[in-house]
């Protein structure tokens, strides 16, 4: 019964304390939801990241001198593919002045003026053209998506005029005079060859989330960063930070003299410390529950399986407590506490993937060294369930959680006697 | 008074290392008695209760409260115990109340027992209308009084007070010396400790001199103070120390002890009126100039400076 009171005395402390009711319940949600929309997502009860849409209007004023090849339709094609749909909205303007008004007016946050020679440009050896992109100055992402998206069309071209040089020249070499109208032809084959690979390329691409190294972009971002993913971090991170901080009342209780006034008590070493250590279990349930409801309640978070959500909560509930009973048997006062838990926990929290899960397509090597912690264990488990895991497919992260808060638990609590011996 | 012994201490012993803290100590509290151990910092006072208490292990020797060993009976001993800590050992974030409930609960106490109990000791200690008071909020003195109502709630045989009055205003202190007298009238053994001499000597019925972990001397006042006769303590201050001066006055008749410190003189003398111009002559006539004059009647100081040459105080 003592070890209850002990426990409901702890509660008691730790409820009425505004730092730690902040770290508990307001500093998770709020960095979450920072992260959420840093990140784009505006959307609510949507688990995928959407980019919002950009207006762009096209003045191609392109005069192909042969027909066949328009590289500024291509361009307007392009730009009109529907795997951009999502995240352009392409109009065309009949002049440069109307474009230009067209964002002016605020109708368009873009405007791309192709000019008249942009196909001679693209075809000749000695001829440049420059495409115009006049934006939106209050805009930022959707301008430089166009800005990517034109530079890497753009490229295309690019190639095809080395392609045809460096044909020329070796033709050259040999003796072969090539005319500038055959030197067009290799460019505009190679153009058509890099628009189809790109076609083919781009089918073989997996969705990814905003821009990859080659500029390319996918309107379909279905496995970009879930907010659940996002939320998960900062639970694991926070449940750990307020283990530490419950466990560090030990601490605190050694400094104002009741903890040695306790063992003036008929109470036992082992049930006093059994008290406490419930008393963190209890404030980490509470946290877990209500994180979990209002997380699910102000960002749509669907958290899967109820009986796989309980089973990781605890693990994680068990590794947290018993790590932070470990931490603090290895600190000496309380003013060691804040620096070193701040230290280890930021440490730990990014070694175990808890500030990247909201980086896209991080290489597996990354994932394997996040299981040394036990937030990375934690988040494995937050990723089965957010997935619908059974609880069978989530048992190894619980187990391995698990484990690793027993042993952590036995080494606090070996070390805790030695010094309270 | 009632009958019987409270707590028995024989050849107590506690090292640290090779510091020997406590060195056998010996001494017994009779049942309803307040019995004090006097001594300056670091006599051992402190390390002798929380051997008691169950906060050390002795290295050596025993003790019983109440017939139960503090070696084999741990549990029944605390059980029977209430400690007061030298600090405040209370929660500031809850009320005087809730601390006091607390603390009797981790003695068993529950339901109906409890609230009559926690009542009782607020009204002892004088704060029924604050107990709803964060104790955070408290003065130093309201603290102290908490802090001795946490000891109070389980009505424990015997209690130790570890210098509860260390640190505290003049009030506050004669409130705690007040209620110490008065939960001893209630029929409570009190083991107290402090190293103000006024203390020992107003509350005590027995009093233990320690020193360098050892009882130097114990028994009544009035039985200690017989231990350096009726000597007189006279405290001269010089204006500047002379060496040839106090060897003068160690040697002139009716002197029986002098101890110099700091440009002052401590000396314990047969009668003070016939000694004191004889000190002034010898200091007269060496160009010595006296500052300032005390003199004491036998007390325990003197006791002290009688067994160990050296103030109390120091």
């Amino acid at each position: 019964m003592e070890i209850i009171d002990i426990t409901i005395k702890d509660l008691k402390r730790v409820f009425k304390d505004i730092f730690s009711l902040v770290m508990m319940f307001a500093a998770p949600l709020l960095i979450a939801g920072l992260l959420y929309f840093a990140f784009g997502g505006l959307t609510k009860g949507d688990a995928t990241y959407k980019m919002p849409e950009t207006k762009v209007v096209i003045a191609n004023l392109d005069q192909p001198g042969s027909p066949g090849f328009a590289a500024g339709e291509m361009m307007v094609e392009f730009l009109q593919d529907s795997s951009l749909q999502d995240i352009l909205a392409v109009s065309l303007a009949s002049d440069e002045s109307s474009a230009r008004a067209a964002v002016d007016s605020r109708k368009a946050g873009v405007a791309i003026i192709i000019p008249p020679d942009f196909t001679e440009a693209a075809i000749s050896p000695d001829r440049t053209a420059a495409v115009s992109i006049y934006q939106d100055p209050t805009l930022t992402i959707g301008p430089s998506v166009v800005s990517e998206l034109v530079n890497h069309f753009m490229d295309a071209f690019s190639g095809s005029k080395i392609a045809a040089q460096t044909a020329t020249g070796m033709l050259s070499s040999r003796g072969v005079q090539v005319s500038e109208n055959v030197a067009g032809q290799i460019a505009q084959s190679y153009a058509a060859w890099q628009q189809s690979s790109r076609h083919e390329e781009k089918k073989a691409i997996p969705d990814m989330v905003i821009v990859s190294p080659a500029g390319e972009v996918q309107a379909s971002v279905q496995k970009a960063v879930p907010i659940g993913l996002i939320v998960a971090g900062m639970i694991t991170l926070f449940v750990f930070f307020i283990a530490g901080y419950g466990a560090e009342s030990i601490i605190r209780e050694d400094e104002e003299g009741t903890l040695g006034r306790l063992f003036t008590t008929p109470i036992s070493q082992a049930f006093i410390l059994s008290g406490k250590f419930l008393a963190v279990v209890v404030t980490l349930c509470i946290q877990i529950a209500l994180l979990l409801l209002v997380s699910a309640l102000i960002f749509g978070i669907s958290w899967g399986n109820p009986v796989t959500v309980i089973l990781v909560s605890s693990g994680l509930i068990v590794a947290a407590a018993g790590f932070g009973i470990m931490l603090m048997s290895f600190i000496k006062n309380s003013r060691q506490t804040g620096p070193v838990m701040g230290g280890v926990m930021t440490l730990l929290g990014m070694l175990g993937g808890l500030f990247s899960v909201a980086i896209p397509n991080l290489p597996s090597s990354v994932d394997k060294i996040t299981l040394v912690t036990p937030h990375g264990w934690a988040m494995q488990g937050w990723k089965l369930a957010l997935a619908g895991s059974s609880p069978i497919q989530a048992i190894l992260p619980v187990f391995v959680l698990f484990l690793m808060g027993f042993a952590f638990l036995a080494i606090g609590v070996i070390l805790f006697r030695r010094r309270f011996a | 008074m009632q009958n019987g012994t409270a707590i028995q201490v024989q050849d107590l012993k506690k090292n640290f290392g090779n510091f020997a803290a406590v060195r056998g100590v010996n001494f017994e509290v009779q049942a309803g008695q307040i019995f004090s151990l006097l001594g300056p910092n670091g006599a051992g006072k402190s390390t002798t209760i929380s051997m008691l208490a169950g906060l050390l292990q002795p290295s050596g020797g025993d003790a019983r409260i109440h017939g139960h060993s503090i070696c084999q009976e741990l549990q029944a001993v605390k059980a029977s115990l209430g400690v007061v800590p030298q600090d405040v050992a209370l929660y500031p974030d809850l009320s005087a109340r809730e601390n006091l409930e607390f603390w009797g609960k981790m003695y068993g106490l529950r339901g109906g027992t409890l609230a009559r109990r926690v009542d009782e000791v607020l009204e002892i200690i004088g704060l029924t209308d604050r107990q709803k008071g964060k104790v955070g909020t408290f003065s130093g003195g309201m603290k102290r009084r908490v802090n001795i109502g946490a000891a109070l709630v389980h009505r424990p045989k015997v209690i130790i007070m570890d210098e509860p009055t260390v640190g505290i205003d003049p009030q506050s202190r004669r409130n705690i010396l007040d209620s110490v007298k008065e939960l001893n009238r209630k029929g409570m053994t009190v083991l107290y400790t402090t190293h103000y001499m006024e203390e020992a000597q107003e509350l005590s019925d027995q009093i233990a001199i320690m020193d360098q972990g050892k009882v130097i001397a114990c028994g009544t006042h009035a039985e200690l103070v017989r231990i350096v006769g009726e000597l007189d303590r006279i405290d001269l201050t010089l204006a500047s120390e002379s060496a040839l001066l106090v060897e003068t006055w160690r040697k002139i008749p009716g002197v029986h002890s002098l101890t110099p410190q700091d440009g002052q003189v401590t000396l314990l003398v047969e009668d003070s009126n016939l000694v004191l111009p004889r000190l002034f002559d010898a200091a007269s006539q060496s160009q010595a100039r006296i500052t300032s004059v005390n003199i004491f009647e036998p007390n325990l100081e003197a006791v002290f400076l009688h067994l160990t040459g050296k103030a109390l105080r120091n």
